[in-house]
């Protein structure tokens, strides 16, 4: 019997260094150990043994029904790890094949580049608000000291509804409306679409975006302009950009100002861009005429402040090398594509 | 504006390059366009002297010795008729550049060596005006002796720098020499002498009144009218020297009289007009209105009809010209004029601008009026013009003047204060600082403590308040000296509007979702919003009409953002784009004036999408995707506008309120758009969002018991939408369902013709238990009784 018991243990260890799979080590499980196995039919045998020879006998069974046992669940263990390789092995996928996912889309540019604005100026106190853009000419002209036949508006070819209605033709009315129905203190940003009768080119659209500034407080002064244009050049081009003023005239600031950047392109050492001067146009921007401050009613004497206005075609144009104005409206995807 | 900068030197000192001069211009307020040169137009063409002029043989050319100052004669061929033997000439010599790029080379002409080139007026660009000959037939003959070899830029004065200046609106004193030479010298903190103006007047020639009658009928549009008559006029050219700041500023020499007229526009600022006397009708000339349908012939021959708002200026008889915009034909100076009336006077901005707009003429007079001539300074103007006369000695100037100025005004004086006038520019300037730069600009300034009272110069126009004061002391003082400053006061809390916060929601949900955003242009045509084939009295019909558009293209603001979109889409399917995700979000207008706004704007969105992966779906879906952002969840029901594929399109409502359309674009319409293909649009109308939107509920428990799922599959007619039979599931399976999911709608013989099969996966759960099977059972059974009753829907055997 315990001859038999060595030949199972010696054959089994053999078929296990063969068994190449779970299958044939289940049927081995199931010959060997199982109901109807080797080791069940020698277990069945030790009726036959004596009486006193029988617990010995059934001690050494089980030890070997124990070492067969693990030694099957070792080739197990073994086997389904290598299976397992083996899977990871045929599973390996070409992980550079281009994907099913659909990719994000993108804002226009020019609202691209109206949050960094709108981040920049909102971090400084602003509040943004709008207005509309089919417009009295009471708040687009009047209340900006612009009175009806003032040559100055023709500078802004307007276009009109009526005698009385005007698509507003810079983002200023908001000034006015502001003005008119807050009381200082006054801090706000106004972007949105202006309208001028310009003919469609490469530097030129009859539609257009401005975002407009307004301040209004005691005390506010130019300086105070200059300050804030400063943070907003730095913060939008980054370290080293400044500002420049020259006198211009505006009839709703006094004084006025053109302001030029510091060229980014060169960092002010001219260039192409700056055509040579190291300096950008880039806005306009004054001191609140006090007799706008007085039509809107708000105490001149008591109250200044500031105002400025930029294009923001102009921004994006320069922020991105835009060679043609007619590219922002357009809306062809291969230009929309490369701002992802 | 161009001024030569002689001229203006005529008046004050200016030691600085053209261009550094130009720098501190700007700085201070005067914009500068250009700088050129008038003798950038050629080099190296010199005065040449025809020592012999033999012509050669069977051609037109001559074969000239041309002494040009060098040690030998050169040899010059020329094909022109009037050349000669001891004629002074143009020779361009070997190397020189002439106007439109043309350059000079020694060369061989039928065999001859020709050094260079005999020139014409044209060939350097120079007018008739500038130069007696330079426009007659062939090369210009010079009319004097001059040293051979001496640069012709010489003889022509040509050489100086003329600054285009960039002049602001507000200053209208500084369209003329006069004003930016005080200009200058305030800038350059240095001095400006004008001449002293001082009239010979003729004895023999009688008295102003006794030779013309001036009627001036309206003060309101005429302020101002100064006349004076010349006798015994001698017309011819100019002199050398007026010719030649008369074309550096850009006009064209004509004659003594028409010269001193431009001379004194660019010089005062004031335009001016002559009369041939003899061609007014009893020397009369009235100043009016025009009658109502009053015709008119003017300068260049055209003819207009005026209504009574418009100021003429009339004869005896009949209107001959408009008031400061355009003289009349008869009267113009000739040749043969003897006898001239010279008119400077002012007229009213505003009528000036209004006629001149309403006839369409625009002269260089109407511009200067539109934009502001000096009333106190019109006489001085005028006394000028015949200080000229004397100094060219071209008529006498008869003794007396007409000067109507009924309404003289006062200086105009403004008291300002020097602390606020330091807090406003942020600077720190003492009173006499101040009251140096005022006296620099022309002003009177009394100063008493820091209380400044400015005498405003009589050329300027542009003073209102202490506002103006304060910028005239920036710029003088330098706006490059303003500090950056913080501004101080009350903190305020920055942010972004409720509209802009949820359009970047919007945006930013349809960006990931693989949208681009398109901006259009807000104005449309009419024609785009008859293509979407709306109903009759339907609002998007009624639109607002731009009153001068630039085209009909562009002529009404849309009412929807549809055509735009279908634009867009028709342009990136026509370039080859093959697969298109696009949104704009912009307002849409409507007629509907209020005390407040002058029209209707309500915020919308549209999206568009085409391309293979595109379908009805998918942008279906987009949207309730987006609305659910807000925590919207809108009902979708076949149906929408006439734009729509008929059976592809729907509403997304919430309770009663429309919020979008959905739907693939009808072939008809797609093909009025030029597109070919099938897009899909979407419309939302952004303003009921707010509204709308629900914010996130408070969090409920997870469920601690399991979920049990049950699959069904449902035969009905294949007329019946899916939607309605899920929400009736849903309902019949009461509180306890949880989960509603379409997985499969299977068509096929065995079901009979029209018939669809359609497989739900219901998920049941319990918040307090695990369900039983009876309870689930009873549930199964009254969702296929609801089905059964509602659809005529059965259980797939």
């Amino acid at each position: 019997m315990q001859d038999q018991l060595k030949s199972i243990r010696e054959h089994v260890a053999e078929e296990l260094k063969n068994i190449q799979d779970s299958n044939a080590l289940e049927q081995l499980r199931v010959r060997v150990l199982g109901k109807k196995g080797e080791l069940t039919a020698i277990l069945r045998g030790m009726g036959k043994l004596p009486a006193e020879e029988r617990p010995k006998m059934g001690q050494i069974v089980n030890e070997t029904r124990e070492k067969l046992e693990s030694a099957i669940d070792e080739a197990a263990a073994a086997l389904r790890q290598r299976e397992k390789e083996f899977r990871l092995k045929r599973e390996t996928i070409d992980v550079t094949l281009p994907g099913k996912t659909r990719e994000a889309g993108s804002l226009h540019p020019m609202n691209i580049v109206l949050d960094d604005l709108l981040d920049i100026f909102t971090g400084m106190g602003f509040e943004a608000v709008e207005g509309p853009e089919i417009e009295y000419d009471h708040y687009n002209f009047e209340l900006l000291n612009l009175p009806k036949n003032h040559p100055a508006r023709d500078a802004q070819d307007t276009f009109y509804v009526d005698d009385n209605v005007v698509l507003r033709t810079h983002t200023s009315p908001v000034q006015a409306r502001i003005m008119t129905t807050r009381k200082p203190p006054i801090r706000i940003v106004s972007p949105g679409r202006v309208y001028r009768a310009d003919e469609v080119d490469a530097t030129h659209s009859p539609v257009f975006h401005q975002i407009e500034g307004l301040v209004i407080d005691e005390n506010i002064s130019i300086g105070d302009l200059k300050g804030t244009l400063d943070t907003f050049a730095e913060r939008l081009y980054g370290k080293g950009i400044a500002t420049r003023f020259r006198p211009s005239f505006f009839p709703f600031t006094e004084p006025s100002a053109e302001v030029d950047l510091t060229c980014a392109a060169c960092g002010g050492k001219g260039c192409r861009t700056c055509k040579g001067t190291g300096w950008i146009e880039v806005l306009g921007a004054g001191m609140v005429n006090p007799k706008v401050l007085d039509m809107c009613g708000i105490d001149s004497k008591k109250y200044s402040g500031f105002a400025f206005g930029m294009g923001i075609e102009r921004l994006t144009i320069l922020k991105y090398n835009v060679p043609d104005m007619r590219y922002l409206y357009e809306n062809d995807l291969r230009f929309l594509k490369q701002f992802r | 504006m161009k001024v030569p900068m002689k001229w203006l030197k005529e008046y004050t000192e200016i030691n600085l390059p053209a261009s550094e001069y130009a720098d501190k211009m700007v700085m201070a307020g005067n914009g500068v366009e250009g700088i050129d040169n008038t003798g950038d137009l050629f080099d190296k063409v010199v005065v040449g002297h025809v020592l012999s002029c033999e012509g050669i043989e069977g051609t037109h050319l001559h074969l000239c010795m041309v002494d040009v100052g060098q040690a030998e004669p050169i040899q010059i061929v020329c094909g022109a008729p009037n050349v000669a033997a001891g004629a002074w000439v143009c020779a361009a010599l070997d190397g020189a550049h002439l106007p439109g790029g043309v350059k000079i080379k020694k060369g061989k002409l039928r065999g001859y060596v020709s050094n260079g080139m005999l020139c014409s007026g044209p060939e350097l660009d120079v007018p008739a005006g500038l130069y007696p000959h330079c426009g007659e037939e062939g090369i210009i003959l010079l009319n004097e002796e001059y040293k051979p070899g001496t640069d012709v830029k010489e003889v022509f004065h040509l050489g100086d720098d003329v600054i285009d200046f960039e002049v602001l609106a507000n200053r209208p004193d500084c369209l003329s020499v006069w004003g930016l030479a005080r200009e200058s010298a305030a800038v350059l903190d240095t001095h400006c002498v004008m001449p002293e103006i001082s009239v010979e007047e003729a004895q023999g020639v009688g008295t102003f009144d006794d030779w013309a009658k001036v009627e001036v009928q309206d003060d309101e549009l005429c302020p101002r009218y100064c006349a004076r008559v010349i006798k015994n006029v001698k017309i011819g050219p100019s002199p050398m020297w007026m010719r030649e700041y008369l074309y550096g500023a850009g006009v064209r020499p004509i004659n003594n009289i028409v010269d001193i007229t431009n001379f004194i526009m660019l010089e005062t600022g004031h335009p001016m007009h002559a009369f041939d006397l003899s061609k007014v009708r009893d020397h009369t000339i009235v100043v009016r209105r025009a009658h109502e349908g009053e015709p008119l012939t003017t300068l260049d021959g055209k003819e207009y009809t005026l209504t009574g708002d418009m100021l003429v200026i009339a004869d005896a008889e009949r209107a001959t010209g408009l008031a400061g915009i355009m003289g009349g034909e008869e009267s113009e100076i000739v040749e043969g004029t003897t006898d001239v009336l010279f008119e400077c006077a002012t007229f009213d901005r505003t009528n000036n601008r209004l006629t001149s707009r309403a006839l369409g003429i625009r002269t260089e007079s109407s511009g200067r009026f539109e934009k502001g001539v000096c009333v106190r300074t019109t006489m001085e103007a005028l006394d000028r013009a015949c200080m000229l006369v004397n100094m060219l000695e071209c008529g006498d100037v008869v003794p007396g003047a007409f000067d109507y100025y009924p309404n003289p005004l006062n200086p105009q004086v403004i008291d300002a204060d020097v602390d606020r006038i330091n807090r406003r520019i942020a600077c720190h300037l003492t009173a006499t600082e101040m009251e140096d730069i005022l006296e620099r600009l022309g002003f009177e300034v009394e100063v008493s403590g820091s209380e400044l009272s400015c005498t405003v110069p009589e050329w300027r126009m542009d003073f209102e308040t202490d506002a103006d004061i304060s910028e005239e002391v920036l710029r003088l003082y330098g706006y490059d000296k303003i500090p950056s400053t913080l501004m101080t006061g009350v903190t305020m809390a920055g942010h972004r509007s409720e509209k802009q916060a949820l359009l970047d929601i919007v945006k930013n949900s349809l960006v990931s979702m693989g949208y681009y955003e398109a901006l259009n242009f807000s104005f449309i045509s009419p024609k785009w919003i008859a293509a979407l084939n709306l109903p009759e009295g339907d609002p998007r019909r009624n639109f607002v009409t731009i009153r001068n558009p630039l085209g009909e293209d562009t002529s009404v603001m849309r009412t929807t953002l549809v055509p735009s979109m279908l634009n867009t889409l028709a342009l990136n399917i026509n370039r080859g784009n093959p697969e298109g995700r696009l949104f704009e979000a912009a307002p849409v207008f409507a007629v509907g004036k209020t005390e407040t706004t002058a029209a209707t704007e309500t915020p919308s969105l549209c999206l568009g999408l085409y391309g293979d992966k595109a379908d009805f779906y998918a942008l279906r879906d987009a949207v309730i995707c987006l609305l659910g952002q807000f925590g919207i969840k809108p009902a979708v029901t076949a149906g929408g506008d006439g734009y729509y594929h008929p059976g592809r399109k729907a509403v997304l409502t919430v309770g009663d309120t429309e919020i979008a359309q959905v739907g693939e674009i009808h072939p008809d319409i797609a093909e009025a758009f030029d597109i070919d293909g099938r897009v899909y649009v979407a419309e939302v109308n952004l303003s009921l969002i707010p509204a709308l939107a629900r914010p996130i509920p408070a969090v409920q428990p997870l469920p601690r018991f399991p979920a049990v799922t049950r699959d069904i599959a449902l035969v009905m007619d294949e007329a019946v939408e899916v939607g309605p039979v899920m929400d009736a599931i849903a309902k019949a399976g009461g509180k306890l369902i949880e989960e509603v999911h379409l997985f499969d709608i299977y068509r096929g013989e065995k079901l009979g013709q029209d018939k669809k099969s359609v497989a739900f996966a219901l998920s049941f759960r319990a918040a307090d238990r695990t369900l039983t099977d009876a309870e689930i059972a009873a549930a199964m059974d009254k969702i296929l009784a609801a089905c059964r009753e509602g659809f005529g829907a059965e259980l797939r055997s």
